[in-house]
């Protein structure tokens, strides 16, 4: 009886989920399986063939391998600077704490264009930066249309992310440990690596994971702040979808794509079990 | 009474969704922006006054358009759509829109047999365009008649290129192999020319577009079409340049098509026809320098001088088989990328 009223009561959102997750799902997965005839008609099919020709192509490997490593290094990049800002909030007794919480979330409030508008402006070849090193007489540097522009740009856009799920994470750390280590004569970075690092490392691994999700899924800033040098798997679907038509391609590529994000999720969660256990 | 009250119900009932359907507008579907403000303006506005019901839907891309349509396939929701011809191809091909023959148009018989060849057995053209060079025409001095002028060293970083699949990207390509071997298809001297230019490209993706990032500063040159071209150099004062290369162009031409299955097929079939007549073609040519394909339009010359129609342009467009194009587009991206973008990183 409870066990049946448990599933009345999720039988909204799982509806809910099927219509908005689920149903999408399949029909992604269905139009992968249709064919693009060479001068771009869509042919309904059952067929393997979309897949075989992106598979077999070296080009798609190589722009997965760059999509796997841009996101990773944004995602490092986002937690390593995250971390300390989101264990000063976690830690402070300010009363500007709340204030202070809203301000590191604040560019969530921004749209994703926006923000991406304005790097163009700060990192544009005759933008704030390069005025400032002209200024000092100083060579200028290119940091927009290549791939330094997409890696500050995406780290930028999914801290905001990082700090939230770093802050969430930070439950399990019991300032009392700390305490207790000082009192036995641990220096503080001795501290921080023995006591304050493993206790928060389920928050930086689920952070962590929480922006490369979102970098390797990040179109905005790619296309924006690439100058059309920079070919990652969401610029791809984008272009497939949109320039060449390849509906097809475009799923399947999708469909892998969200492939590599449950193996990373399942690994994630593998992990997690094995340190918990 | 109340038999007499539940028939006048019953009527009304009958009669309010009838009338409802009867003023529910025809939908037209195309581009936004500029377009859609001058089209607007002197075609659609016009055409209302003489007691056409048509409705203006504001449309992305012609690859979007031609999604939105993929997706009414089975309850179509539009009923009219100008887009790219190589876009307008595929909805041909698909089904999603309907063969136009001369019994249904008769205005058909003073459309241009390019333009009709464009659209095969759907709609026909109903704008010319045609692929040119946009520069900072304060900067570029004296005005240049060459591509070759963006080859010169002094402009490193100062080009927006945009590359395949973008249509300009393929375009230049085509322009570039026509100029070098006499046929634009043989593209290996095109890609060794734009290996040389590409250290000198700041963007291949020129956002929002070359004339915005040229009138802003940003980009000394760029490639756009002609029709957004003069009508912003007309906006800046003649601060955006527009150049057609000596070396050649290509044709972009926009096909008005019926979508099949369309909910108000007779609104949609009275405003295409008004759309290719002479005077819709006038005055949108004279308003944004699309040619026009109706040949009996009568066009200002100053306007004719600057579309692709005017004799000296029409003689530098090189005959583009989109369907070997479209053959030929997954290869020539695949080399820009592996080729051209690579020489150019920054």
């Amino acid at each position: 009886m409870r066990r049946s009223t448990g599933w009345l009561l999720c039988a909204p959102a799982l509806a809910a989920l099927a219509i908005a997750f689920v149903w999408p799902m399949l029909v992604l997965l269905r139009m992968s399986l249709n064919v693009t005839d060479e001068s771009g008609v869509l042919i309904p099919a059952w067929s393997l063939a979309t897949y075989k020709r992106l598979i077999g192509d070296s080009y798609n490997w190589g722009m997965s391998w760059d999509s796997l490593v841009l996101s990773a290094t944004a995602a490092t990049a986002a937690v390593l600077l995250s971390y300390p800002m989101a264990l000063f909030l976690f830690r402070t007794h300010s009363r500007w704490r709340g204030l202070l919480a809203v301000v590191a979330v604040a560019p969530l409030l921004v749209s994703g264009t926006a923000r991406v508008i304005g790097w163009l402006v700060i990192l544009g070849d005759h933008g704030l930066i390069n005025a400032v090193l002209s200024f000092f007489g100083l060579p200028a540097v290119t940091l927009i249309n290549n791939w330094a522009g997409v890696r500050i740009g995406l780290t930028e856009s999914v801290m905001p992310y990082a700090t939230l799920a770093l802050l969430a994470g930070f439950g399990r750390l019991d300032p009392r440990l700390e305490e207790a280590a000082s009192t036995l004569g641990s220096l503080p970075i001795r501290t921080f690596w023995r006591v304050t690092l493993p206790l928060t490392a389920g928050a930086i691994g689920a952070a962590w994971l929480l922006a490369f999700v979102l970098s390797i899924s990040a179109f905005i800033t790619p296309h924006l702040m690439g100058g059309g040098r920079v070919f990652v798997l969401a610029t791809e679907i984008y272009d497939a979808a949109t320039q060449t038509l390849d509906w097809p391609a475009a799923a399947a590529l999708s469909v892998y794509t969200l492939m590599l994000l449950f193996v990373l999720g399942g690994a994630k969660v593998a992990i997690s079990r094995r340190s918990a256990a | 009474m109340n038999r007499s009250l539940l028939r006048a119900a019953a009527a009304l009932a009958l009669v309010v969704p009838l009338a409802a359907q009867a003023a529910d507008p025809a939908r037209l579907l195309t581009y936004s922006g500029v377009f859609e403000d001058n089209y607007t303006d002197v075609v659609v506005k016009p055409f209302q006054a003489t007691g056409g019901n048509l409705q203006f839907v504001s449309g992305d891309s012609s690859a979007t358009m031609l999604g939105q349509l993929r997706t009414q396939k089975t309850d179509p929701q539009l009923d009219v759509v100008i887009m790219d011809t190589t876009t307008a191809a595929l909805a041909c091909a698909e089904g999603l829109v309907e063969p136009l023959t001369p019994a249904m148009l008769p205005v058909l018989g003073q459309i241009d047999p390019q333009a009709r060849a464009a659209g095969g057995t759907c709609g026909p053209g109903v704008t010319f365009d045609h692929l040119v060079i946009v520069y900072d025409a304060k900067a570029v001095t004296p005005a240049p008649t060459s591509l070759m002028a963006m080859w010169d060293p002094k402009w490193k970083g100062r080009i927006g290129m945009d590359a395949p699949p973008n249509i300009l990207g393929l375009g230049l390509t085509a322009v570039l192999a026509h100029a070098a071997t006499g046929d634009w298809k043989k593209a290996d001297p095109a890609f060794e020319e734009l290996r040389k230019l590409a250290p000198s490209v700041q963007t291949f993706q020129p956002q929002p577009d070359p004339y915005a990032l040229i009138l802003n500063g940003t980009l000394t040159w760029g490639l756009g079409w002609n029709a957004r071209g003069q009508l912003y150099h007309d906006r800046s004062q003649g601060r955006l340049g527009v150049m057609l290369p000596s070396e050649g162009t290509i044709f972009q031409i926009n096909t008005i098509n019926l979508v099949k299955g369309a909910p108000h097929r007779d609104e949609a079939l009275k405003f295409i026809a008004y759309a290719l007549s002479a005077p819709a073609q006038k005055a949108f040519t004279e308003r944004m320098f699309y040619a026009p394909t109706n040949t009996t339009a009568q066009i200002d010359p100053a306007a004719a001088e600057r579309t692709a129609n005017a004799a000296d342009n029409k003689a530098k467009v090189i005959p583009i088989d989109w369907t070997e194009m479209l053959k030929l587009r997954d290869n020539w991206n695949q080399r820009w990328r592996r080729e051209v973008i690579t020489a150019g990183a920054r």
